[in-house]
C-alpha cells in the first residue's frame, strides 16, 4: 500500500492546492458584509494539501515492505470484467434501451463470465428485466431509455 | 399531555395499510441485506431511496427505518451460521455466535439476538421518542456559530472513528466537503467548479455518489473475491430457538448492558452500531465471571453486542432527527434522503413536521415487534436465501445501481457519476479511506460553509466567535479534541517508528 499511498498523496496534494489557488483566483474570497464564495474552498484545498503531504511524507519515509493491495489472478480478471461490462451497459443504454440492455447485461454476466447454464442464464436474465419493467417504468413511471425495441 | 397526543398521531399514521406494508416491506428486505455479505444497511437505504420518490416522505423514511433495524437483526443469521459477517455490527457476533452453532446451539445463539435486538430496539425507540423532543427544543436556541459547531464535531468524530487510518479518514472528508462546493453558490450565485459542464451546475447529487460508494462499491469489493461461503448445518426451527432458563439468567444482564451500552454510543454523532457492538462486546467480557468462556460459544458474547447494535441503530436517529447531524453511515444516506423529499432535518422537523417524526417513531416500535416475529419463525426462510450464489446477485445489485441512479433526475449524467464513484469506492475500501466520511461531507458541506459564513459576518472577532458562545465553544472544543487525540497519537507513533532506526 506505500505505493499507492505515494501515488494517493501526491495527487491529493496538487488537487488540493489546484483547488485552493482556483477559489482564491476564479471566486471572492472576502466581500463587503464577510466571506465570500471563495473563502470556504481555499481553506479546504489547503487542508486538503496539508493533510496528502503527511500521507505523502509517511509513505516515503515508511521503511514497510510493500504489500499488494490490488487483486490477483482470477480476482482481478474478474473486477475488471464486472467494471468493464458495466461502463459498456451505461454507454449503450440510449441505443438499445434499458429492457434490452438489462437481459444483455445479465446474458454477458452470468453465461460468459460466471458460466452459469444458459436455462437458468435467460430466465434470471428475462426475469430481472420483468420486474425492473414493472416497478420502475410501470409503477414509478421513470422513462427510461426505450432503444430499438420500444420498451 | 402533548406527548401522547404526538404518539397517538404517529400510531395513526403508522397503522395506515400503506405504511404497515412498506414496514413489512422494510424489515424483511433489511433482515436479507443484514443476511447478505457484501450489503449491508448503507447499501440498502442507498439503493432503495430512489424507491421513495413517488411516495409521502413518512412512507419512505418507515420503509428505510424499518429496513435500517431489519439489517440489524439479519446479520447475525450469516456471522451464526457462515462465520462471515452479514454486515459490519455483526461482526464481533461470529466469534462466540459461530463456536455455539459448531457446538451444535445455533438455534439459542440466533434465539438470543432476536430477543436482545427486540429489547434493545424497543428500549432504543423508547428513549429516542422521550429524548428527542427536549433536544430538539435546546437545540431551536442555536445561531450559526453553534450549528457550525456541531457540524464540525458530527464530521470529526464521524471520521475521527471510522476505519482504520485516522488521517486518511480525515482526507476523504475534506474530500467530501470539496465535491460539496461543486455548483451554485447559494449566497453570491457563483457556479463553483463546474468548468463549463452544464450538469455540475446544480452540484454533484449525493444518490449517485452514495449508490456508487456503496453499491457499486461494494459489490467491485466482492467480486474481486472468490470465495464460496459454506453454510454450517444446524436446526434453527421454532423449537430450537428457544433459550433454556440457564441460557436465559446468563444473557438477561448482557441484554441490559448491552442496550444502555449502545444506545449511549448510538446518540453520538459519528459513533454507530459497529463501533457499539464491538464495545459491548469487550465490556461484558470484562465483567464477566467466566471470561474464559469468551471466544468458545459464550452466549453473552452474542446477547450483548446484539443488542447493542440495535440500540444503537435507534439511537442514531435522535441527532439526526434533532440536530440534521447523523450518528451513523446509514443515517447519513437517510439524511440526503430527507433533503431529497424536500424536508429540512433539524430542530425544526419537530414542530414543522410532527406526522413525519412521530410515524417514524411509532413504524420503528411496529418493526420490532414484526422483526422479532421473523427472525424467530422465519430463520430457514432467510437462510435459504443465503444460498444464492454471489455471482448471480452480484449483477442484480449492479442493475438497481443503474436503475436507481437514473430514476433520480432520469438522465444518464447519474449513472455515470455512479460508475465513477463505484470505481473510486472500490479503491478507497481497498485503500483503507472512508466512504461514510465522504458522503456524510457531501451532505453536510453546504449547509458547514452556509453556517461557517453566516458566523463570520456577525462576529467581530472572525473565526474566536466559535469560542465565545458557551455552547459552540463547547462543541468546537470536542471536535477538536477528536482531531487531536488521533494526530498526537499518530505523531507518537511516527516518533517512537523513528527511533530504533536512529539508534541503530
Amino acid at each position: 500500500m506505500r505505493r499507492a499511498d505515494q501515488i494517493a498523496g501526491a495527487g491529493l496534494l496538487l488537487l488540493g492546492v489546484a483547488f485552493a489557488a482556483w477559489g482564491l483566483r476564479s471566486y471572492t474570497y472576502w466581500g463587503p458584509t464577510g466571506p465570500g464564495s471563495g473563502f470556504f474552498p481555499f481553506w479546504l484545498g489547503l487542508i486538503m494539501a496539508a493533510l496528502a503531504a503527511w500521507l505523502l511524507l509517511g509513505a516515503i519515509r515508511s521503511g514497510a515492505p510493500d504489500g499488494r493491495w490490488l487483486p490477483q489472478g482470477r480476482g482481478l480478471h474478474r473486477l475488471v470484467t464486472v467494471l468493464g461490462v458495466t461502463a459498456a451497459l451505461i454507454a449503450v443504454l440510449k441505443v438499445v434501451g434499458m429492457a434490452l440492455g438489462t437481459v444483455l447485461f445479465l446474458v454477458v454476466i452470468l453465461r460468459f463470465v460466471e458460466g452459469l447454464r444458459w436455462t437458468s442464464t435467460l430466465a434470471i436474465a428475462l426475469g430481472t428485466a420483468a420486474v425492473n419493467y414493472l416497478i420502475f417504468t410501470y409503477w414509478l413511471r421513470v422513462p427510461f431509455p426505450v432503444g430499438v425495441l420500444g420498451i | 399531555m402533548d406527548f401522547l397526543a404526538n404518539l397517538s398521531l404517529g400510531f395513526s399514521i403508522a397503522f395506515t395499510p400503506f405504511n404497515l406494508v412498506m414496514a413489512a416491506a422494510g424489515v424483511t428486505l433489511g433482515t436479507l441485506i443484514g443476511a447478505l455479505p457484501g450489503v449491508g444497511p448503507v447499501s440498502g437505504v442507498a439503493l432503495l431511496l430512489p424507491l421513495t420518490f413517488g411516495m409521502d416522505p413518512v412512507s419512505g423514511i418507515i420503509m428505510l427505518a424499518s429496513l435500517y433495524a431489519g439489517s440489524m437483526y439479519g446479520g447475525t443469521i450469516t456471522s451464526v451460521l457462515i462465520n462471515t459477517p452479514g454486515e459490519s455490527a455483526s461482526v464481533v457476533t461470529c466469534i462466540d455466535g459461530y463456536q455455539m452453532a459448531l457446538k451444535g446451539r445455533a438455534g439459542p445463539a440466533l434465539g438470543v439476538a432476536a430477543i436482545g435486538s427486540f429489547v434493545a430496539g424497543t428500549v432504543g425507540v423508547v428513549l429516542l421518542m422521550l429524548m428527542s423532543p427536549i433536544l430538539a427544543r435546546w437545540a431551536l436556541s442555536f445561531g450559526p456559530p453553534e450549528t457550525f459547531a456541531l457540524m464540525l464535531l458530527g464530521l470529526t468524530t464521524v471520521t475521527g472513528l471510522t476505519g482504520e487510518s485516522p488521517l486518511k479518514g480525515y482526507m476523504s472528508m475534506v474530500f467530501g466537503l470539496m465535491l460539496a462546493m461543486v455548483g451554485f453558490d447559494i449566497i453570491s450565485g457563483d457556479a463553483r467548479y463546474a468548468f463549463g459542464i452544464n450538469e455540475l451546475l446544480d452540484g454533484v447529487e449525493f444518490l449517485p455518489v452514495a449508490i456508487g460508494l456503496f453499491g457499486l462499491g461494494e459489490v467491485l469489493v466482492g467480486a474481486e473475491q472468490v470465495t464460496d461461503m459454506r453454510i454450517l448445518r444446524a436446526r434453527y426451527g421454532l423449537r430450537d430457538v428457544m433459550l433454556t432458563a440457564n441460557d436465559w439468567a446468563r444473557s438477561r444482564f448482557a441484554i441490559a448492558r448491552g442496550t444502555v451500552l449502545g444506545f449511549l454510543i448510538g446518540v453520538l454523532p459519528g459513533a454507530g452500531p459497529t463501533i457499539a457492538s464491538f464495545l459491548a462486546y469487550t465490556l461484558e467480557k470484562k465483567v464477566s465471571k467466566h471470561p474464559e468462556e469468551f471466544g468458545r460459544g459464550a452466549i453473552e458474547g452474542v446477547a450483548a453486542p446484539e443488542s447493542a447494535n440495535n440500540a444503537a441503530s435507534s439511537a442514531a436517529f435522535v441527532p439526526m432527527l434533532t440536530l440534521g447531524i447523523p450518528g451513523s453511515a446509514t443515517t447519513a444516506v437517510m439524511l440526503g434522503g430527507l433533503m431529497m423529499w424536500g424536508l429540512r432535518p433539524g430542530p425544526l422537523l419537530f414542530e414543522k413536521n410532527p406526522d413525519f417524526v412521530w410515524g417514524l417513531i411509532a413504524s420503528l416500535y411496529i418493526a420490532n415487534v414484526m422483526l422479532l416475529i421473523l427472525n424467530i419463525g422465519f430463520i430457514p426462510m432467510f437462510v435459504r436465501a443465503l444460498r444464492i450464489p454471489y455471482a448471480v446477485l452480484m449483477p442484480l445489485i449492479i442493475i438497481f445501481c443503474v436503475t436507481g441512479a437514473y430514476s433520480l433526475n432520469n438522465k444518464l449524467w447519474d449513472v455515470g457519476v455512479m460508475l465513477v464513484f463505484g470505481a473510486i469506492g472500490y479503491v478507497m475500501k481497498k485503500l483503507d479511506y472512508s466512504p461514510a466520511a465522504l458522503t456524510l461531507a457531501l451532505v453536510l458541506g453546504p449547509l458547514a460553509e452556509r453556517a461557517l459564513r453566516q458566523s463570520l459576518i456577525i462576529s467581530d472577532a472572525g473565526i474566536m466567535i466559535l469560542f465565545m458562545r458557551p455552547i459552540s465553544a463547547v462543541l468546537t472544543l470536542l471536535a477538536l479534541a477528536a482531531v487531536a487525540v488521533p494526530a498526537a497519537r499518530a505523531l507518537r507513533q511516527a516518533l517512537r517508528g523513528r527511533a530504533p532506526a536512529a539508534a541503530a
